[in-house]
């Protein structure tokens, strides 16, 4: 016989226990350990702690200040062109530590790529070659392969319809949400393993948004994203799971459904119903 | 951070007005039901026919709370507490306008009963009405109060009402079998039973959305899933 499910009461009165761990626990692309970082003597964030889920979006929301901007590069060691930044505490990638003496910064950032707020693709560079600069400041000199290589990330970005015809055309010439997603070529084309986008859409009309957005979707099947946005409905809509900043602490991470409709913590709740004040 | 009312004032206000909506359509709906049955036990045509004549205000008032429900979803998309909140109150408008329907129901039923003399098996009504009534009125409280427990002692309760309408029904049809000239006197009183009962189905429903509006959890269908 089955013990049934308690009631709401039941839980309620109960204390809260401590959940069973799981059977299937998603595999982690990243693991942060107790991740402190500093500009000069200023603390931007402290002690976090979190696993990023893989070939899932994780979304990271907080007010302006809190943080967000700061841990998205500390998960490609980008933070560190700001002069005199510190960092305490641990990133793992794929179970090896990204800040190890021994790793290449280019690297990293080689495998895990960044779309920024601003779309910024090279000014002086043709679309074609703004995908493909990255594989020929790798030493990628094969055109064939470059040709493959290029047509595939404007396949995956959802723009080679657009472009293929104008691929000598300056990349600066098309529109902001053509810029963003040749961008999200341009990082797509040295195959990453994961990308990094700093409010991705917040340049953008809400065509070019959605298209992003539903990019994003397609994206995730092959690579992890981490994102951030100030968007409460862009992050419900696209993202697996949200975490919360707050004054540069993790206040709350957890399921985006959990987030949204019954969030743990009151600072997440007053956060994202707008009560924050 | 300690922060209780949203930044954007226009938010809280139609937070508020929906809120105000829902409460004012409660009441009425109370007041409805309360009226049939005082037309029904004090033989009171007035009444009745003031229950149906105040039909007409709670149906209004369900579209309101829809149409104001719909405009923030769209106007602020909401979420978490503010979320559960706009939905359930658009879902008690439903449940409450199908409450004031019983009561204009009965109150037709009681019209009915009224063009004859007094039957004393009407009394068999009054606990019905009784235990009916205390679910809806705690229901609507637990809504107001966010009262998580309160909302699952009344889903609890609703069994007895359904055991009360069936001892009612058995005892009114084996008076249909001992006294038949009064055939539709007994057949209307089992159909204000059974409004009885579908009050207390509703004030279950609205239950269940305090629950969810207080808890975000889904408690419905649980004595069903329990039974099966």
């Amino acid at each position: 016989m089955t013990t049934p499910e308690p009631t709401a009461v039941e839980r309620v009165e109960r204390p809260v226990e401590p959940l069973p761990a799981e059977e299937s626990v998603p595999a982690r692309t990243f693991e942060v350990k107790n991740l402190s970082i500093w500009y000069g003597e200023k603390r931007a964030i402290e002690g976090v702690t979190m696993d990023i889920a893989s070939k899932a979006v994780t979304a990271i929301i907080g007010p302006s200040g809190c943080g967000k901007s700061t841990f998205l590069r500390a998960l490609n060691r980008m933070h560190e062109l700001v002069p005199k930044t510190r960092l305490e505490g641990t990133v793992l990638l794929q179970g090896e530590d990204l800040y190890s003496s021994n790793v290449d910064p280019a690297i990293v950032r080689r495998r895990v790529g960044m779309v920024f707020q601003k779309s910024n693709p090279f000014p002086t560079m043709s679309i074609g070659e703004n995908v493909v600069i990255g594989l020929k400041l790798n030493g990628v000199r094969d055109r064939r392969f470059l040709n493959e290589r290029l047509e595939k990330s404007l396949r995956m970005a959802a723009l080679w319809d657009e472009v293929k015809d104008d691929l000598h055309k300056p990349g600066t010439s098309l529109s902001g949400g053509q810029q963003q997603r040749l961008c999200i070529a341009r990082a797509l084309a040295v195959e990453p393993e994961v990308v990094l986008m700093d409010e991705p859409c917040s340049a953008l009309d809400p065509i070019a948004t959605a298209k992003i957005e539903e990019l994003i979707y397609e994206l995730k099947s092959k690579y992890t994203i981490v994102t951030v946005t100030h968007n409460m409905q862009q992050a419900g809509r696209i993202s697996d799971y949200t975490a919360f900043f707050y004054l540069g602490r993790l206040i709350e991470f957890g399921e985006t459904t959990k987030i949204f409709t019954h969030p743990s913590e009151r600072q997440t709740e007053d956060y994202i119903t707008g009560r924050f004040g | 951070m300690i922060a209780h009312r949203h930044i954007l004032g226009t938010f809280e206000e139609s937070l508020a007005a929906l809120r105000n909506n829902v409460l004012m359509m409660a009441g009425l709906t109370d007041r409805s039901m309360e009226r049939a049955m005082k037309g029904l036990f004090n033989r009171d045509d007035n009444l009745c026919a003031n229950t149906i004549a105040d039909d007409e205000e709670i149906d209004q008032l369900e579209k309101q709370i829809d149409k104001e429900g719909v405009d923030i979803l769209l106007r602020f998309q909401p979420v978490a507490s503010d979320l559960r909140r706009v939905v359930a109150a658009m879902k008690l408008s439903t449940n409450l306008e199908r409450i004031a329907d019983q009561a204009t129901t009965i109150a037709r039923r009681a019209r009915k009963l009224n063009q004859h003399p007094p039957l004393p098996e009407v009394e068999l009504i009054k606990p019905m009405h009784e235990h009916a009534m205390l679910m809806f009125k705690d229901s609507v409280d637990a809504f107001v109060r966010e009262d998580v427990k309160l909302g699952c002692e009344v889903v609890g309760r609703d069994e007895k009402l359904d055991d009360l309408n069936q001892t009612v029904s058995n005892k009114l049809v084996e008076r249909m079998a001992q006294n038949q000239d009064q055939l539709r006197g007994y057949l209307n009183l089992i159909f204000v039973g059974r409004c009885l009962e579908r009050v207390g189905d509703h004030a279950t429903n609205i239950a269940e959305d305090a629950v969810y509006a207080a808890a975000a959890e889904d408690i419905r269908h649980q004595h069903a899933a329990a039974r099966a």
